[in-house]
């Protein structure tokens, strides 16, 4: 009875269990001593100081990042401090300086990060060794749990989860979609040179930016339309059709941007990326709606189930099957505009090879490359699953040959476990439980 | 019908990703010491040239006390920006980056830039706007152009028709387009007759070499902006049955290429030196931490390597 509960929380939550195993993993495996907030950190700090002697003032040295400034101006509104210092080379001339005018530092503070190199500045000025250094001390907590690092995940999957929504829907019509990464790239130029030339470059306005973008998003709909017609009407097979598409769309990224990058893009660019996570939760909200709550959703996956019976049922399949193909082509187009958002930039080298993460994630998440069936949400599993391998090899220092091998076993994996989903597998014989209550047989064969 | 067994596969899945960690399990768990940390993220690690100038970079960085840790964008410059936002994650001390993209990895550097975590940058300088890069080291390019292209002119007597095989992407690869242009530039009897891009890949620039043979029949040589692409246009030209008949100049210094050199299967190579460029980064890095003065930009001259430096190196078979 447990096992039969059990058996079906897996296969029905099966990926979001290994999705919460793997954060708890990393985790653990990332256990380190993080600094403490900014506040807290002057507070503690203060204390140090007031317990010495500092008479000439101490001389503060912190970073430039926004916590450590932070920090300096919480020290200053609780304790005396002299003079501050923010990087190597400045520390070390004022450090010489003050020796050299006789006066040297009595305490030095130094932040989170600054303690990184201080004491190398430190160890090359002899007079120096003795000098009481006070640090702010810290806390242990797991890198991969800070804020920091998960907004970094999910802007890491943006991308590839949200051209994973029109995936999704193309594989569940039994489909595939081979030309999203050249789409990623097409789009990307068209809005970048869009810009560039008729919206005056970084001088361009938000309107103009809006114009844009849907302009680049329109662009790769069109050649999605376009596979979407080979499919329908001279019966491609979409991956042939797909991939020839995705030859062209390359191409024309090149041609239209003659190889080079773009870079007139003006800073206010980037508040799209800054917003990607809710483009990525607002597209999963509107796909998750229309597939389970809409007529077309239920016609898409009848299509992929059965695409007769879908016609003879009164489903018109050439538009359904043109349809998921606009859509794939628009959501990459829309991937590409905030990957040219994140790198305030566009370059025809973009998307490459992007169409297979996103059909990784697509099958991790559980939909069938024979159509029928799959979830979006399953899909936003899927992605997270692979950001989460990949910025958890990246925290605990794995080499990227080895992260190759990793990904291409996990997506192995995930694909095993769902066809061993439909069927139930028995061990091999040898592996049986005995029966006690039944003696061996024993074999009368000689054996040779 | 049996329950169904499939949970045995979870563990499967899971020790997929565990496998790759336990080698650093120790290195992250250890609390009380950790070394400081440098983060490299390299144009690729398919070319022999950036394993060699990574495997450099590891080797001297731990020597003094750091803990090196070496990615690669492979050509993908989002992927590069990732590993750089996780660098900044794990509080790196200083990052190195051979960026994929000179104009688009502005945004990576300005976000280390506000973390206020130095970036070095090698082989491949940014040239985006507002992006602040404490040194780069880098062979002398353009000054290595000029040496493929003296070694063309001489190579020609100064008449003849060449083809170039390109990577325009990247600044390194412009300028030493550049650097060779103006050195053919004054042997008005040299023609630049091709101009393909080969993607610095052996394979792109096996097929792009094919191509330009078949348009150009009377071609005399083929200046390749790196190893991987010269040996590509050799394979190429192997193929046609033309060795000897069409020269190649290539740039890098790579094993197999000096090999190529020596077989007389290319005329030279333009010797860059990773290691040297390595050691050059790393020790700005040490020299910045302790607080000294770095200069902004450190070149590496390059030198040309013929058949004669060939049948001298002990290296070779």
């Amino acid at each position: 009875m447990v096992h039969r509960t059990i058996s079906h929380l897996l296969s029905n939550y099966g990926m979001a269990i290994v999705l919460l195993l793997l954060c708890i993993y990393y985790s653990w495996a990332t256990l380190q001593k993080q600094e403490l907030w900014p506040e807290e950190a002057a507070d503690a700090v203060s204390r140090k100081v007031s317990g010495t002697e500092a008479k000439p003032l101490p001389l503060v040295v912190a970073g430039t990042s926004t916590n450590e400034a932070n920090f300096v101006e919480f020290l200053r509104m609780k304790t005396w401090v002299g003079r501050i210092e923010h990087d190597p080379p400045s520390t070390r001339a004022a450090l010489v300086q003050m020796i050299a005018a006789g006066n040297p530092p009595a305490v030095i503070v130094c932040s989170e990060e600054s303690a990184k190199w201080l004491p190398s500045v430190l160890a090359s000025i002899p007079t120096l060794a003795n000098t009481p250094l006070i640090t702010p001390g810290s806390y242990l907590w797991p890198t991969f749990l800070q804020k920091d690092n998960l907004l970094n995940v999910a802007n890491q999957i943006v991308v590839i989860a949200v051209i994973a929504v029109g995936m999704t829907m193309v594989i569940i019509t039994g489909g595939i979609d081979l030309s999203v990464g050249s789409l990623v790239a097409l789009s990307a130029v068209v809005t970048g040179l869009l810009i560039r030339d008729h919206a005056g470059g970084a001088a361009a306005g938000t309107m103009a930016l809006l114009v844009c973008s849907i302009a680049g998003i329109l662009a790769a709909g069109l050649v999605g339309a376009f596979s979407g017609a080979m499919i329908t009407f001279f019966r491609v097979p979409p991956f042939i059709a797909t991939l020839g598409m995705m030859q062209v769309a390359s191409g024309l990224a090149y041609i239209f941007s003659a190889g080079q990058s773009i870079y007139d893009i003006p800073q206010s660019f980037t508040a799209l990326s800054r917003n990607g996570i809710l483009i990525l939760v607002i597209a999963y909200l509107v796909v998750h709606v229309i597939m389970s709550r809409t007529k077309l959703g239920r016609y898409i996956y009848a299509v992929g189930g059965n695409s007769e019976a879908a016609r003879l049922s009164g489903v018109r399949v050439g538009a359904i099957l043109m349809t998921v193909y606009i859509v794939s082509g628009m959501v990459a187009g829309l991937g590409g505009v905030i990957l040219a958002s994140q790198l305030k930039s566009s370059s025809p080298t973009y998307g490459q090879a992007y169409e297979l993460y996103v059909i990784a994630a697509v099958v991790v998440g559980g939909a069938s490359l024979s159509g029928g069936q799959g979830r979006i949400l399953g899909t936003l599993i899927g992605a997270l699953i692979m950001a989460v391998i990949q910025n958890g090899m990246n925290l605990t220092g794995v080499e990227s040959y080895r992260q190759k091998v990793v990904l291409g076993l996990v997506i192995l994996g995930a694909v095993l476990l769902d066809t061993l989903k439909k069927r139930p597998w028995k061990l091999p014989r040898w592996l049986h439980p005995v029966d006690s209550s039944k003696p061996i047989k024993e074999s009368n064969a000689p054996i040779s | 019908m049996r329950p169904s067994r499939n949970w045995l596969l979870l563990p499967l899945i899971f020790s997929l990703a565990l496998a790759s960690c336990d080698r650093d399990k120790n290195k992250t768990a250890s609390t009380d010491k950790p070394k400081p940390l440098i983060g490299v993220s390299l144009l690729t690690l398919t070319n022999p040239f950036f394993k060699e100038m990574g495997d450099a970079m590891r080797a001297q960085g731990e020597k003094r006390g750091y803990e090196v840790v070496i990615t690669s964008g492979e050509f993908d410059p989002a992927k590069q920006k990732d590993q750089v936002k996780d660098f900044l994650v794990r509080k790196a001390s200083a990052i190195i980056l051979t960026p994929c993209d000179s104009k688009s990895i502005g945004t990576a550097i300005i976000e280390a830039n506000t973390a206020g975590v130095p970036v070095f940058t090698a082989d491949i300088a940014s040239i985006a706007p507002g992006a602040k890069v404490v040194c780069h080291a880098a062979t002398d390019n353009y000054e290595g152009g000029k040496v493929a292209g003296r070694a063309m002119v001489e190579l020609l007597n100064g008449k003849g028709k060449v083809a170039i095989l390109d990577h325009p992407e990247v600044e390194s690869v412009l300028m030493r387009t550049k650097g060779f242009g103006e050195e053919v530039a004054k042997a008005p009897g040299i023609q630049i007759v091709a101009r393909l891009p080969g993607g610095g890949a052996r394979d792109r620039s096996f097929a792009a070499a094919q191509d330009i043979l078949q348009g150009h029949s009377d071609l005399d040589a083929i200046f390749a902006i790196n190893d991987p692409s010269a040996l590509g246009a050799i394979a190429a030209i192997e193929k046609a049955a033309k060795t000897g008949r069409i020269k190649v100049i290539g740039f890098d210094g790579q094993p197999e290429a000096k090999q190529a050199v020596k077989d007389g299967k290319m005329y030279a190579t333009v010797l860059q030196h990773p290691q040297q460029i390595a050691t050059a980064t790393i020790e700005a890095i040490a020299k910045y931490m302790s607080g000294e003065q770095v200069p902004p930009q450190n070149l590496i001259p390059t030198a040309l390597y013929r058949q004669a430096d060939a049948q001298k190196d002990p290296a070779l078979k």
